[in-house]
């Protein structure tokens, strides 16, 4: 069966004056995925999710929603089973969490029911009674999801929801994020700058650079990408270098290290009693990986911040 | 309608309808001190003399008190940065529309306070006879439409821009526009001279009697222009501050 994607933009463009912010972006995110949406400060994550929900009109391309392309006219009724939680949350701080909820409750039109079970969702119930001026950052954020879970709606956009959140509320927010697909049928879209935290989210992932998107695909896909060398380490360099072109095996140097492709056990093997019987000491032989990271600033630019 | 009635409890603990009634007892105390002992002559022409004072009261006053109340409505949403969220689920223009109605209908209660409290008065004063239904209802209506065009005025204002302080000052100087104005004409085709064109009752100033006469006011065709510019404004005020509020990107 052919994949259904929730989200589609075709050509998406933002221009503001003479910046392009978003470049013509052809963005896919499938159903029931967790699509990490992932580039450097600055790059245009939170326009081209604005121009999603429709708070940002895009000076170019079309974006199309749950099959439907999304228009002035259709806009309020695709969005109707969306949530979202932009840049920071929305709240009242002179209401308590849950009255905050009830405003939003009332205005999606779902049950009021539902105020406690995303407030404890979040693990905020205890705190529902508080006014969310009291609230600490941490906590504003959680009511932020939990906001945006109400109606437990089809996709859920978040974009940068770990702000402000302690390493355990971080674990807390990726783990319920993770959940959301399987428990509760909810396609999530998720916004960072940091690929530790798309990686450890994320199935699918977009990553935008100076709002262009230059990478996407399944995360999994992005992990082969990495590229596999074998480092070798002897007491001889000039001899070990000789022997290997001997070989016809092409070699970089890296400090102490010689680098060669990734090849079979077997033939590791075999070099390296080759290199024992030529009376050279074999200190290191190391599989090393280019990790998600030079992947990432490969595709994003080394100025970019991860 | 579940927009408007989710206005009204927005505000709940904002103590928006304190603030009026705390603004209006500035109205009430001047009654207290201003109206009492009254003499004969007084007491004969108070209930014009009241529709007098007060369309001069509101007219200095009222440029400042829509721009506070404007104010409390549109702060909790910059505050709270709660437009992200609010136009997800109601178009802009609903949004703003529930909140004109929310101020239209605050501005409405306070000005039937304002005439209850006033026509106590006079009657606890022994002003002569009975205030004048006809008049007293169509001073109401045009005071609710030359406030309510200055409200939608600071409305646009204070929904557009997140730091208060441009349409609160821009109330302060509306006050000042209409007092300058009182000095110089008995109607104005400025937003801020709505007070001032609306007063259905004039005075005269007697200088060797030293006693003030009311009476209802017969419009000319110039003062009937200001009237029908009240409404104007009203409908440039609205329609432009929606237009404003829902061009802008979030």
């Amino acid at each position: 069966m052919a994949e259904t994607n929730l989200i589609e933009t075709q050509n998406l463009t933002k221009q503001y004056g003479k910046v392009r912010c978003v470049n013509t972006l052809h963005m896919k995110v499938p159903e029931g995925a967790v699509y990490g949406f992932l580039g450097p400060n600055g790059a245009g994550k939170s326009t081209t999710l604005k121009m999603i929900l429709g708070l940002a009109k895009p000076t170019e391309g079309s974006i199309t929603l749950f099959g439907t392309k999304m228009n002035k006219k259709n806009r309020m009724k695709l969005l109707a089973d969306t949530g979202s939680l932009i840049e920071s949350p929305s709240y009242y701080g002179h209401l308590t969490g849950e009255e905050n909820l009830h405003i939003l409750q009332t205005l999606k039109g779902c049950s009021a029911k539902e105020i406690d079970e995303v407030l404890k969702i979040v693990r905020l119930y205890d705190a529902r009674q508080r006014k969310v001026a009291h609230y600490s950052l941490g906590m504003k954020q959680r009511l932020g999801l939990a906001a945006a879970l109400l109606g437990f709606p089809r996709l859920l956009i978040l974009d940068e929801p770990t702000n402000g959140l302690d390493p355990a509320g971080i674990q807390e927010m990726r783990e319920l994020i993770c959940s959301l697909p399987s428990s509760y049928g909810i396609t999530v879209v998720v916004s960072s700058h940091l690929l530790s935290e798309i990686d450890q989210m994320a199935d699918h992932v977009g990553i935008i650079r100076k709002g262009e998107l230059v990478y996407q695909n399944t995360l999994a896909s992005l992990h082969s990408h990495a590229k596999q060398q074998i480092a070798l380490r002897t007491d001889n360099p000039a001899t070990t270098l000789l022997l290997l072109r001997q070989d016809g095996i092409e070699a970089e140097k890296e400090s102490d290290y010689f680098l060669i492709p990734i090849m079979d056990d077997d033939y590791i093997a075999c070099l390296c009693r080759r290199l024992i019987e030529h009376g050279i000491s074999l200190y290191r032989v190391e599989k090393r990986e280019k990790s998600l990271e030079d992947i990432f600033l490969s595709l994003t630019g080394k100025e970019s911040s991860l | 309608m579940k927009t408007l009635q989710l206005e009204f409890y927005k505000i709940k603990r904002r103590k928006v309808f304190l603030t009026m009634f705390a603004m209006l007892s500035v109205q009430f105390l001047w009654g207290l001190w201003e109206l009492r002992n009254p003499k004969d002559w007084e007491l004969e022409s108070g209930w014009r003399a009241l529709l007098y004072s007060l369309s001069l009261l509101d007219g200095i006053m009222m440029p400042s008190v829509m721009s506070v109340l404007a104010s409390r409505l549109a702060d909790i949403e910059h505050k709270g940065n709660t437009y992200k969220q609010l136009e997800t689920l109601r178009s802009a223009g609903s949004l703003y529309h529930a909140k004109a109605i929310c101020g239209c209908i605050i501005i409405a209660l306070m000005f039937a306070a304002q005439f209850a409290f006033f026509i106590l008065l006079g009657y606890q004063l022994g002003y002569v006879g009975h205030p004048d239904i006809k008049y007293y209802l169509l001073s109401y209506a045009l005071k609710l439409a030359s406030n309510i065009s200055l409200f939608f005025l600071q409305l646009a204002l204070s929904m557009f821009f997140a730091n208060q302080m441009i349409p609160l000052v821009a109330g302060l100087g509306g006050s000042m526009v209409a007092l300058l104005l009182m000095f110089v004409t008995t109607y104005s085709f400025l937003p801020w001279g709505g007070s001032l064109s609306a007063s259905l009752v004039m005075s005269e100033w007697n200088l060797d009697t030293r006693i003030s006469t009311y009476y209802y006011r017969t419009f000319s065709p110039p003062e009937l222009a200001a009237v029908i510019c009240i409404f104007i404004w009203l409908i440039v005020f609205y329609v432009t501050g929606r237009i404003l509020f829902t061009r802008r990107e979030v």
